[in-house]
């Protein structure tokens, strides 16, 4: 498949999928109990008379598919709508904290790469205590909830030691990357986890093989074979869960966002969801599941050049 | 009023509940010696003297707008009582004294007229004109208002220009409400021109704001904090302020908000429920804590008159088995006060011997005789009493429990169900959402020191009666247009009386304002004005 006709397909899908997501998100909203008006009309709830203006204001009274297509049309003009509690364009909530989150990740995906990686091979080359210590900690790891991990590093590094801060997400540059180190670390933890494990066992499934037998029987240096013959062909199984993990960290960070307080998407759902502001969650969940699949995309991407006899856009 | 609370204690039990489970034995030690004096809660904190160049503050979470007429909630209106100046300021003891206004004159009982200050500026530099004042509450008036102060503003005929520095206002009816709800929010006074060139902007992140308060708005990054710095064109050296730039984090889990206290990475916070972390505050040597004089309480509401609370002697019955004690001192971890009315003491601000001595009559007091005596002759319902709890908030729970303990112990069946944090403010406006309930909980306030305001709320006509109760119509009718401050006590001591007995809301708690400081700084404002009155100008550095 030629590069062209596969980002074809892919946006093909892209759009189909935030379709049947916009819908359902759409739907389900819509059908869940309450209302924005408590957080339009404020603390004293409002007369028959404002809830009515209010009302006809915002179109909350209209038909569902009135309101779903009124939407749709705005989304394909680039207008992500109007947020009826802040007073705010979506889209200018959503550019203001989209840098945050996206760092977040970032450094959670490059810890998640070089922890996962990096102890899953030392657990299945080096074996015997070292494959145990590491199983150890990634059993704990792995069970162990993002918020509780969050919670403990404050305590420890931010309260107790005093190296870290306990909150937000800096003034930009060094001391962004500063603040988001905790956050960072505990959003992570599990997914640096489970990534050990996989390449733990890719590892060990490879180191088994003949043409590492052979090689090894060659007289081949050991650091050469794991390199070029063990690594190589276990990159498949660690790619596919890394990328996988990657697109579900941006759902962890709505956890973490909220116990470090950071200014990201996540809190920004949270908030958005408890007080019923339609066009945010629906804009919020609409970027989020565009990164979702635009991470997959590249993972599929990424598997041609790890393995050329892997065709573009196949599901080998 | 409604769940100023909901959403702040949603996010923050996951992590409070592991923060108390840690500290437990360390809690239980150091409150038991906790208990407030309703007599000795502050009003101010020892002023402090040097210049500042930045003090850090927390808010529970984001403010929805600075817009004054949107700010009837904690977040808003910590931070709008420093940029945007009322008519009539509120005092740190909650009673007046000229703000924006010089002199209100009242010829009649429906005229009131308002004397503006000269030489007041906006932050722009624009003087504050007699134009500015009427357009700041003309926007509130009329049926389809949105300003979450209309109800103050239901009998406003007219307010107009009536000479250069005068502003007359016309009530339809005559009104005590209106004439206080000058020193709120409401009475907050902003530039005509910036408003209209705002339109429903004005207030957000992106429409800006102008006012003429001590500090001047600087910038509202969105998400992240809210920035003012200090106006050096404020017309009142009184309150001329020493700290340089105040900015606003908005730190929504409790624990977060606790560590970065106690780190000092944050200056301080206002906290309107004892935070779970409050012993590790307290225990701190880098912050003071300080409890202020406060009009917020902690009720349970009952929300009709046809279920098991139909009956008056159950209602008393069930308010007789509550340990209020108990109550105030796990629930609030002592940082709350036995409630046996609504509007407790520090509503007095007049005729305050009078309403001592009706507060006398009624009592905190466990009675559980009188009480299954009372269930007797009642008959206790058939149904279960449905009481509707908060999901995630320990305190909504917690109350529970204990109601549900004492209705146990004087033969009454009571069922908690939880309600998800997010559609419990439906409550407090959507019927079809108190349905198959009998009752719920709630913090809630009256906006200045007349317990009228809160009363109001038990007349017919009033949003807040859910359930229809009527016992005090007369009474407060008459009280809201009785302008006299002891012909008014009296009336108002009437409507007390019929609505602590009635119990259509029964009345739990009174929360002192818990004010939360870091040890280089002093001043804030201890007392509830500080939700309308600039309580961060007096802050200063301590040597």
């Amino acid at each position: 498949m030629s590069v062209g006709s596969y980002l074809l397909r892919r946006t093909g899908g892209l759009v189909l999928v935030l379709l049947v997501t916009s819908f359902l998100v759409f739907g389900l909203l819509y059908l869940a109990p309450g209302s924005p008006l408590a957080f339009i009309l404020g603390p004293r709830g409002g007369t028959p008379e404002q809830i009515a203006m209010v009302t006809e204001q915002y179109h909350l009274d209209d038909p569902f598919v009135v309101r779903y297509a009124a939407w749709l049309g705005d989304i394909l003009r680039g207008d992500l709508g109007y947020s009826i509690v802040y007073r705010q364009d979506v889209s200018a909530l959503i550019s203001g904290r989209v840098g945050t989150t996206l760092a977040l990740v970032s450094m959670a995906a490059i810890i998640i790469a070089v922890v996962g990686i990096g102890a899953g091979t030392f657990a299945a080359l080096r074996g015997g205590w070292g494959d145990q210590l590491t199983s150890t900690f990634a059993a704990v790891g792995l069970s162990t909830p993002s918020f509780v991990i969050g919670v403990a590093l404050i305590s420890v590094f931010a309260v107790g030691l005093g190296w870290f801060p306990t909150f937000g997400s800096g003034t930009g540059g060094v001391d962004t990357l500063w603040h988001l180190t905790l956050p960072a670390i505990a959003l992570s933890v599990a997914s640096a986890a489970y990534l050990a494990r996989i390449t733990r066992a890719a590892v060990l499934e490879e180191s088994g093989r003949e043409h590492v037998q052979t090689a090894t029987v060659r007289g081949l240096a050991p650091q050469r074979i794991v390199r070029h013959h063990v690594l190589r062909n276990s990159l498949i199984p660690i790619v596919t869960v890394l990328g996988l993990t990657i697109a579900t960290l941006i759902a962890g960070a709505v956890v973490i966002e909220n116990v470090f307080a950071l200014d990201g998407l996540g809190s920004l759902l949270v908030r958005a969801i408890l007080q019923r502001d339609f066009a945010v969650v629906q804009a919020v969940i609409l970027v989020l599941v565009v990164a979702f699949v635009v991470v997959n995309a590249i993972v599929d991407f990424l598997y041609t050049f790890i393995d050329p006899r892997i065709a573009l856009g196949s599901r080998q | 009023m409604f769940p100023p609370k909901t959403m702040i204690t949603a996010a923050s039990i996951a992590a409070a509940a592991l923060l108390l489970t840690a500290c437990t034995a360390d809690a239980s030690e150091t409150h038991t010696g906790l208990s407030l004096d309703l007599d000795n809660l502050a009003t101010t904190t020892t002023a402090g003297t040097e210049p500042v160049d930045e003090v850090k503050w927390n808010l529970p979470y984001e403010p929805m707008s600075l817009d004054p007429i949107f700010g009837f909630n904690y977040a808003e209106n910590t931070v709008t009582a420093n940029l945007c100046e009322s008519l009539v300021r509120m005092t740190p003891d909650l009673s007046t004294e000229p703000g924006l206004a010089t002199a209100v004159a009242q010829p009649d009982d429906t005229t009131l007229v308002y004397t503006i200050r000269d030489g007041v500026t906006f932050w722009n530099g624009n003087p504050l004109t007699a134009d500015d004042v009427a357009y700041s509450l003309q926007r509130q008036v009329g049926e389809t208002a949105t300003s979450y102060f209309a109800s103050y503003f239901v009998n406003v005929d007219s307010v107009e220009v009536s000479g250069p520095s005068e502003v007359t206002v016309k009530l339809k009816q005559p009104d005590v409400l209106f004439a206080q709800a000058m020193g709120t929010a409401a009475g907050a006074i902003v530039e005509k021109a910036a408003a209209e060139a705002a339109g429903e902007a004005f207030g957000t992140p992106d429409g800006g704001l102008q006012c003429t308060g001590p500090f001047q708005l600087d910038a509202w990054n969105s998400g992240r904090s809210i920035e003012l710095t200090a106006n050096p064109g404020y017309w009142d050296p009184a309150l001329a302020p020493k700290v340089q730039r105040l900015s606003f984090s908005f730190i929504a889990d409790e624990s977060t908000a606790v560590n970065a206290l106690r780190t000092g990475e944050v200056d301080g916070q206002f906290f309107y429920l004892p935070p779970a972390g409050l012993s590790q505050l307290e225990n701190g040597d880098d912050v003071t804590t300080t409890y202020g004089k406060s009009l917020v309480f902690w009720t349970m509401i009952t929300t009709n008159l046809t279920g098991g609370l139909a009956d008056e002697r159950i209602r008393e019955a069930l308010s007789l088995a509550i340990d209020r004690e108990g109550l105030a001192k796990v629930v609030f971890q002592g940082a709350a006060v036995p409630a046996t009315t609504l509007a407790g003491p520090d509503y007095w601000g007049y005729e305050s011997d009078a309403f001592a001595t009706a507060y006398e009559e009624f009592s905190a007091d466990v009675d559980l005789e009188r009480a299954k005596q009372l269930v007797a002759e009642a008959g206790a319902p058939a149904e279960p009493i449905v009481l509707a709890v908060q999901g995630s908030s320990a305190v909504h729970e917690q109350t529970a429990n204990l109601i549900q303990a004492a209705g146990q112990a004087i033969g009454l069946t009571i069922e908690s169900k939880v309600i998800p944090v997010e559609q419990f403010g439906n409550l407090y406006f959507d019927e079809s959402a108190r349905e198959g309930l009998d009752g719920f909980f709630t913090t809630n306030y009256g906006n200045f020191a007349d317990p009228l305001d809160v009363y109001t709320m038990f007349h017919t006509a009033d949003s807040h009666n859910y359930s229809g109760w009527d016992g005090a119509d007369a009474p407060l009718a008459e009280a809201r247009a009785t302008t006299d401050p002891a012909e008014r006590a009296e009336l108002v001591i009437e409507a007390q009386e019929q609505i602590t007995k009635g119990l259509s809301w029964i009345p739990l708690a009174y929360e002192p304002v818990t004010l939360v400081q870091n040890t280089r700084i002093s001043g804030a404002t201890a007392s509830f004005a500080y939700l309308y009155a600039p309580w961060a100008a007096t802050i200063g550095g301590v040597k």
